[in-house]
C-alpha cells in the first residue's frame, strides 16, 4: 500500500457504495482494455506470420521473374529501351482501404487492373511467347509486392495501439492490485 | 554455270573473304561451351574467354563483372570487325553490307522516333542505339515534331527511305502503332534485300536467297503465333508477312486465316522444309519452342554457307553466327550469375 495512491475519503456508507461502483467501472474498463490488447496481439501475430510467408514467396517469385527476363532477352534480343520509352499509364493500380480491428483502423492495399496492355505487340516478330511469360511472372511479383506493402504498413499501425493499450492495462492492473 | 565468279571474285573481294573465313574459324566450339557451362562465377567465364579468340577483351573492366558489361564488350568487338570489313569493301559488296546494316537501322529509327515523340533527350537514346545501325543523320532527329516531319527532314536521306515509301503514305505515319511500323519496314527491307541478291545472281543468289526465304517464312510463322489473342486483326497481320519466301502466296493466305497453333502446323505440313521443323517442337514446358527450332535451322543454314566459295553470303552468315554466339554467352552468363542452372544447356550450339 503506497502512500500516494491513497484516496482521501470520508468513511460513510454512501461513500462505500460510491467507491464500489467506481471499482466496478474501473474493472470493466480494465477488462475491455485487455480484450483490445488481446485482439490486437492476435492480429499482430497473424500479420507477422503472413509477412514471413510472403517474404519467402517473394524471393522465389523474383528469382523466377529475373530468369524469365534472361530467357526473353535470349530469344527476343534487347527490348528494354523500347519498353522504357513507351511507358505512359499504369496498368496495375492500388486502392487504399481501411480495416477496423477492435477500434483501431489499419490501412489495407488492394490492387486492380485498369486499361489495356500497351505492350501487346512488342516482340511480335520474335520472342512473343517468352515476353508473355515474362509479363505474367512480373505481374505476379507486383501483386505479391502490393500484398507485402499492405501487411508491412498495417504492422506498425497495429503495434502502437497494442503497446498503448497493454501499457494502460498494466497500469490499471497495478492500481487494482494495490486497491 | 558459274559466270566467272571463280575468275573475278578474288580481285575485289578475295582479301575480305579470306579474313572472314579466319574469323569464322575462331567461333567458339562445343568444347568451349562445355567449359563455359561448368563455370561457377562470371570471373571464371572471363578466364575461359581469355583462352578463345576473345582474348583480354574484359581486361579493362572494373569489378564487379556484370553480364551487361560482357555483352557490351562482345558487341564492340563484333562492330570493330564489321566496320573493318565494310571499310575495305568495294561495290557491290558495300551495297550488300549496307543492306545488312539496314535491319539495325530500322530498330534505331523506331527507337529515335519513339524518343522524339516522347520528347526524350536525343543523347540518351543515341547511347542505346545499336552501333551497327548508325547513320549520319541520327543526331538530327530532335528537330522533328511529328513522324512525318521526321521522315521528310531526316529519313529521306537514309537507305531506309524506299522502305518507308513502300509501306505507307506520310499521313498514316502518325497514327501507326510503333510495332506495326517496325514490322512493315522490316518486310520491305527483306523483300528489297532478296531482290538485290537475286539480281546479283551467281553463287551469292544461290546461298543468300534460301536464307532470306527462310527468314521471311520464319517471320510469317512467328508473327502469326504471337498475334493469337491480341487485337491484331487478320488483315493487319497479312500486311506484315514478307512475300519473298516459299510460303508466298498460298501459304501466306492460309496463315492469315489461322487461329491457333494447330492450324498453323497444318499450313506448315504442306511444305517439305517446314514439316520436320514443326515436328521437332515440344509441347508446353520442357520441350523446344518454335523459336528455338527456327534459331537452330538458321544456324545450320549459316554454317552451310561457308561450304561454297566466292560469294557474299559468308559475311552475312558470319555476322549472324557471331550474334548467336553472343546470345549464347550472355545466356550462360545469366544462368551462372542468377544461379539458375537448370536450363543452362539451352543455348544453340553452332559448331
Amino acid at each position: 500500500m503506497s502512500g500516494k495512491d491513497r484516496i482521501e475519503i470520508f468513511p460513510s456508507r454512501m461513500a462505500q457504495t460510491i467507491m464500489k461502483a467506481r471499482l466496478k467501472g474501473a474493472q470493466t474498463g480494465r477488462n475491455l482494455l485487455k480484450k483490445k490488447s488481446d485482439a490486437l496481439t492476435l492480429r499482430f501475430r497473424q500479420i507477422l506470420k503472413k509477412i514471413i510467408e510472403t517474404k519467402m514467396l517473394m524471393g522465389e517469385v523474383m528469382r523466377e521473374a529475373a530468369f524469365s527476363l534472361a530467357e526473353a532477352k535470349f530469344t527476343a534480343g534487347d527490348f528494354s529501351t523500347t519498353v522504357i520509352q513507351n511507358v505512359n499509364k499504369a496498368q496495375v493500380k492500388i486502392r487504399a482501404k481501411k480495416d477496423n480491428v477492435a477500434g483501431v483502423t489499419l490501412p489495407v492495399f488492394e490492387h486492380y487492373h485498369e486499361g489495356t496492355d500497351s505492350y501487346e505487340l512488342t516482340g511480335l516478330a520474335r520472342g512473343g511467347e517468352q515476353l508473355a511469360k515474362l509479363k505474367r511472372n512480373y505481374a505476379k511479383a507486383v501483386e505479391l509486392l502490393v500484398e507485402l506493402a499492405s501487411l508491412q504498413s498495417s504492422f506498425p499501425g497495429s503495434n502502437v495501439p497494442l503497446l498503448i493499450s497493454s501499457q494502460s492495462w498494466m497500469r490499471e492492473s497495478e492500481k487494482n492490485s494495490i486497491g | 554455270m558459274l559466270e566467272g565468279a571463280e575468275l573475278y571474285f578474288n580481285v575485289d573481294h578475295g582479301y575480305l573473304e579470306g579474313l572472314v573465313r579466319g574469323c569464322k574459324a575462331s567461333l567458339l566450339t562445343q568444347q568451349d561451351y562445355i567449359n563455359l557451362v561448368q563455370c561457377e562465377t562470371l570471373e571464371d567465364v572471363k578466364i575461359h574467354l581469355q583462352t578463345t579468340d576473345y582474348g583480354n577483351f574484359l581486361a579493362n573492366q572494373t569489378n564487379p563483372l556484370t553480364v551487361s558489361k560482357i555483352d557490351t564488350e562482345m558487341r564492340k568487338k563484333l562492330c570493330r570487325e564489321f566496320e573493318y570489313f565494310r571499310n575495305h569493301s568495294l561495290e557491290p559488296l558495300s551495297t550488300f553490307f549496307t543492306y545488312m546494316t539496314c535491319s539495325y537501322m530500322i530498330d534505331n529509327v523506331i527507337l529515335l522516333m519513339n524518343g522524339a515523340l516522347q520528347k526524350k533527350s536525343v543523347k540518351e537514346i543515341l547511347v542505346k542505339c545499336h552501333p551497327l545501325g548508325r547513320f549520319t543523320e541520327m543526331e538530327a532527329v530532335n528537330i522533328a515534331e511529328t513522324p512525318s516531319d521526321l521522315f521528310n527532314a531526316v529519313l529521306v536521306e537514309t537507305p531506309l527511305a524506299p522502305f518507308f515509301q513502300d509501306c505507307m503514305s506520310e499521313n498514316t505515319l502518325d497514327e501507326l502503332n510503333i510495332e506495326l511500323l517496325r514490322n512493315k519496314l522490316y518486310k520491305s527491307y527483306l523483300e528489297a534485300f532478296y531482290k538485290f541478291c537475286k539480281n546479283h545472281g551467281d553463287v551469292t543468289a544461290e546461298i543468300m536467297c534460301p536464307i532470306l526465304e527462310f527468314e521471311a517464312d520464319r517471320r510469317a510463322f512467328i508473327i502469326t503465333l504471337n498475334s493469337f489473342g491480341t487485337e491484331l486483326s487478320k488483315d493487319d497481320r497479312e500486311t506484315l508477312y514478307p512475300t519473298c519466301g516459299k510460303l508466298y502466296p498460298e501459304g501466306l493466305r492460309l496463315l492469315a486465316q489461322a487461329e491457333d497453333f494447330d492450324q498453323m502446323r497444318r499450313v506448315a505440313d504442306h511444305y517439305g522444309v517446314y514439316k520436320p521443323l514443326f515436328e521437332a517442337v515440344g509441347d508446353g514446358n520442357g520441350g523446344k519452342t518454335l523459336e528455338d527450332v527456327f534459331y537452330e535451322r538458321e544456324v545450320q543454314m549459316n554454317v552451310l554457307a561457308f561450304n561454297r566459295q566466292f560469294h557474299y553470303g559468308v559475311f552475312y552468315a558470319y555476322t549472324k553466327l557471331k550474334e548467336q554466339e553472343m546470345r549464347n554467352i550472355v545466356w550462360i552468363a545469366e544462368c551462372i550469375s542468377q544461379r539458375h542452372r537448370t536450363k543452362i544447356n539451352s543455348y544453340i550450339p553452332i559448331l
